[in-house]
């Protein structure tokens, strides 16, 4: 589709070019963990050893989300002992780690993924089945394929 | 759970069979689906509260008052997890965009396989969901939702049992057993001192209370007992009645301990729907950081014409492949962007795995089962069955195994089927291969668009940019049910990419003379070529599974008697079971499988679809998970498409290089063992996917060399079942030695619309 722009708005906008994914690594069951293969996409985007940096920390958070270990435990035994009705309160450990996710997955945006024109989201999005990263096109200065709108702020918000 | 789209009260559009058709995204009201849990409820709490009102007043004062306050705790106990079992969301998948499904539909396979503690496993492509499934992810078609972990649907909570609310379900039974316990035991005592004056209405009360109570008590305590196994086990329910793990290995399991305690002491999964958005406020701007290239991404950059085509930046290996020439033709004309060649992707898995293969034209959308990137003669084989009598909708997933790859596809075939027998009639074939048995998936189909990308690009030199669009042969395509016509089936001239998720195109560029030739003549030479390679049903496959571990076979088929004079030219078929190894060792052009020697019936040389439905379908659909039902498993025996006399004789086409290409690429790529699991066929579909998805192109049909020709086959194959109305590849047959060899100089292409172009070279 063709649209008409303002050349100067154009000119140092970033555009949504394609969309990479990650998927999850299931070698070792159902534990949620995310493949470190470095997809050819970004071979001339980022550096490999950030992004596989960034996908072990994931893992890791995943990792100390699912442990079962003292904590869930009581959780449970609370949980039950309230009737569940302690949910609506308390947060569990798993939504804990989600916000702790949530936060590193920002800062690393902010701090390299931006920068080169990705955009990492949550995988909780996603339903955890994929990480998804955005990648970018600067419209000004390479080719870029049809794109939608330019972006400026990106968010799982949809 | 077959996602029976008729079943769920609505679809949202992207379950569309037709994509211009509008469904209202609003479900029906089904009053039905509330009678079991109302029952349930009504039971539950009236029982006990006339077991409270009744009987326990007179308990409390002769006895204690521990037993009201011990019957209470429990009830609150059942009520609690009750209700979490049923409000509580069972861990639903949210769909997937639409970006996240970047192959074309038509292109992509129906499964994807993945090793889990060495065991393969089949990841299923969800129609409605958009996704492949995760392991031991299931649709349920009752409320149309991919649930993490599935266990089953409950109508008594009327709520799926997923990875979330597992626990809730699993502790309402118990606490449910021992409150069944409770009120019978203590009515009973009731009962006993009151045996006296029992026609008094606190004992009949109790007495109705007592019945009520014996009555639930058998079934409820035998659900719990189930689960109680299940639980240890490290099973869920669905994997258990679907019979996954007999007789071979659950990957699932951690041991009896830690199984009950992740379900019990596991940290609360998240939710995936209705979370709150958490909007991260990123500004992206260029200019963009970008890492050094290294040596040999510029090497490949000046290799490439310097063209960058910013259409699809596809991330198809092919088109990565397809700068690499093996050919001394000139260079392509300017392609969709080409980034570094030689990167192996398997970046995403479904990306992969997909191989370019033609979209399937609309009217082959039910098409049975192929697996993709197989032969054309697999696919020829399917278009011509349909053609002649196609029942329904069949899967085969390998129609045409070759040689090389029959062991594993058929392996897999088999697989492939016995789940969708098995999920149909319950029957209990397991759907995971035995370790060791593993497949890459990945780099095999890494190492075969590898091997195919150069075969392709040398096709691709030779043939310029015209796209032909090629129906989808291979049944194993996510599309195959989709009713929509791949969207540019322009098969002439022109460089346009047919669609966006079209990646391994046939390009023929415009200065070479086209030519179209009358159709039949086309078909004739197509099916030709397709012969070359039977390849056997792929119940026979799955019959031999069964037969190797024992299980029934579900699928009957019929001795084929009409099979007779398909010759498998191949040796005589030896137990069933051997076949696996044998089909590695053909070359063929033959339809080894063909043996009627396997107990169980084997269908025809030109499967007809046989096998369980949409298990055995390996498409990707548009629509619907399920299959288009009822035909694929009608007919084990499908109505015969007369069988061509062996084609061994026009394996001097091309075909036969490009059988032999094929051979050689499945070759490689079956590293691991034969035989199979049921995994084996999605890899099997995979890696025929490749080589056919890059051999297209107009290569001339006497094979110069056996890669350059190998390709061309494929893609006349394809165009040629793509054909409506072609019909039976005997007729045509014979006329095919006619056709057979033009000389080196011609290429034949084959467009959508069955129109065969023949270009000089």
């Amino acid at each position: 589709t063709s649209e008409f722009h303002n050349l100067q708005e154009l000119r140092h906008s970033a555009s949504l070019e394609t969309k990479v994914f990650i998927q999850r690594d299931y070698t070792e069951g159902t534990v949620c963990r995310f493949q470190t293969k470095f997809p050819s996409e970004l071979d001339n985007r980022i550096e490999r050893t950030l992004l596989e940096e960034t996908v072990k920390t994931l893992n890791s958070y995943y990792v100390e989300a699912e442990k079962i270990g003292g904590q869930s435990y009581l959780e449970g035994c609370l949980a039950c002992a309230t009737a569940y009705i302690i949910f609506l309160c308390m947060e569990t450990r798993y939504e804990k780690v989600l916000r702790k996710i949530s936060g590193y997955i920002q800062e690393q945006n902010e701090k390299i993924y931006a920068p080169r024109g990705l955009l990492l989201t949550d995988p909780i999005e996603r339903g955890m089945r994929v990480l998804e990263i955005s990648i970018f096109e600067d419209q000004g200065s390479g080719t870029s394929s049809p794109s939608s709108s330019s972006m400026s702020s990106t968010g799982s918000a949809r | 759970m077959p996602g029976g789209s008729s079943k769920s009260g609505g679809r949202g559009p992207s379950s569309s069979p037709l994509p211009h058709t509008v469904v209202p995204p609003s479900r029906p009201l089904r009053p039905s689906r509330y009678v079991p849990v109302s029952a349930a409820t009504f039971f539950l709490v009236g029982s006990t509260t006339l077991f409270f009102c009744f009987t326990c007043p007179w308990l409390s004062e002769h006895f204690s008052l521990a037993v009201p306050i011990y019957n209470g705790v429990i009830f609150l106990f059942v009520l609690a997890n009750f209700c979490m079992a049923t409000f509580m969301d069972p861990g639903i998948f949210p769909r997937a965009e639409e970006d996240e499904d970047k192959e074309d539909d038509f292109r992509a396979p129906l499964y994807k396989t993945v090793e889990i503690r060495g065991i393969q496993v089949r990841m299923k492509w969800c129609s409605t969901c958009r996704f492949y499934r995760p392991p031991r992810c299931s649709h349920c078609s009752v409320c149309d939702n991919c649930v993490e972990d599935f266990d089953h649907h409950c109508p008594w909570v009327n709520n799926c049992i997923g990875r979330r609310n597992y626990r809730y379900f699993f502790l309402f039974l118990l606490s449910l057993t021992a409150h069944i316990m409770a009120i019978f035991g203590f009515g009973l005592l009731f009962i006993l001192y009151h045996r006296q004056n029992i026609d008094r209405l606190h004992a009949i009360v109790t007495l109705a209370v007592m019945c009520v109570a014996g009555l639930f008590f058998i079934p409820v305590a035998g659900l719990t007992g189930f689960h109680i196994v299940l639980v240890a086990r490290g099973r869920t329910t669905n994997e258990q009645v679907t019979g996954k793990f007999r007789g071979g290995v659950n990957p699932f399991t951690n041991g009896c301990w830690r199984n009950v305690s992740h379900v019990l002491c596991s940290s609360q999964a998240p939710r995936y729907l209705g979370r709150k958005k958490c909007v991260q406020s990123v500004c992206v701007q260029p200019p963009f950081l970008r890492p050094q290239l290294t040596e040999a991404q510029l090497a490949a950059k000046i290799l490439d014409n310097g063209i960058q085509g910013d259409l699809h930046r596809s991330k198809s290996s092919l088109e990565m492949m397809e700068s690499q020439s093996c050919d001394a033709e000139p260079p392509p004309p300017p392609k969709p962007e080409l980034r570094y060649p030689g990167i192996s992707r398997g970046n995403t898995e479904e990306c992969s795995l997909l191989n370019n293969a033609p979209p399937t034209p609309t009217m082959y959308k039910y098409r049975p089962t192929y697996s993709p990137g197989k032969n054309h003669t697999a696919l020829t084989h399917a278009y011509a069955n349909q053609a002649s009598q196609q029942p329904g909708f069949r899967s085969q997933p390998s129609l045409d195994r070759r040689d090389t790859s029959s062991d594993r596809a058929r392996g897999g075939g088999s697989g492939e089927r016995r789940e969708g027998g098995r999920e149909v009639v319950a029957g209990g074939i397991p759907g995971y291969s035995l370790g060791g048995r593993s497949y890459p998936s990945f780099s095999d189909s890494t190492v075969l668009s590898g091997v195919a990308s150069r075969s392709s690009s040398s096709t691709h030199t030779s043939t310029g940019a015209i796209h032909v669009s090629e129906a989808t042969t291979s049944a194993s395509f996510k599309s195959l049910a989709s009713q929509t016509p791949p969207p540019h089936q322009t098969s002439r001239n022109g460089s346009l990419s047919y669609d966006t998720g079209s990646r391994e195109m046939l390009r023929f560029s415009p200065s070479h003379p086209i030519t179209t030739t009358a159709p039949p003549t086309t078909t004739t030479i197509l099916f030709s070529i397709a012969r070359p390679l039977p390849h056997p049903p792929p119940h026979h496959l799955l019959q031999r599974e069964s037969a190797l571990l024992g299980e029934p076979h579900l699928s009957p088929h019929p001795p084929p008697a009409n099979q007779a004079s398909a010759p498998p030219s191949s040796s005589a078929p030896p137990p069933s079971h051997h076949h696996h190894h044998h089909h590695h060792h053909h070359h063929s052009h033959h339809h080894h499988h063909h043996s009627s020697s396997s107990s169980i019936s084997r269908p025809p040389r030109f499967p007809a679809p046989h096998a369980p439905l949409h298990h055995a379908y390996p498409y990707r659909t548009r629509s619907t998970d399920t299959p288009l039902g009822p035909s694929s498993t009608s007919t084990s025996h499908p109505p015969n498409s007369p069988h061509p006399p062996p084609l061994g004789k026009s394996l001097s086409y091309s075909s036969a290089a490009a059988a032999e290409m094929q051979y050689r690429l499945v070759r490689k790529a079956s590293a691991g063992g034969m035989g199979g699991g049921g995994i084996q066929a999605p890899k099997d579909e995979l890696i025929q996917m490749k080589p056919q998805s890059r051999i297209n192109g107009g290569q001339a049909l006497s094979s110069t060399s056996s890669s350059c020709s190998a390709p061309s086959s494929p893609s006349h194959l394809v165009s040629v079942s793509a054909r409506p109305g072609v019909a039976y590849p005997s007729s045509t047959l014979m006329q095919s030695p006619t056709h057979k060899t033009q000389g080196g100089g011609v290429k034949k292409v084959t467009g959508v619309g069955g129109t065969t172009y023949e270009i000089s070279v």
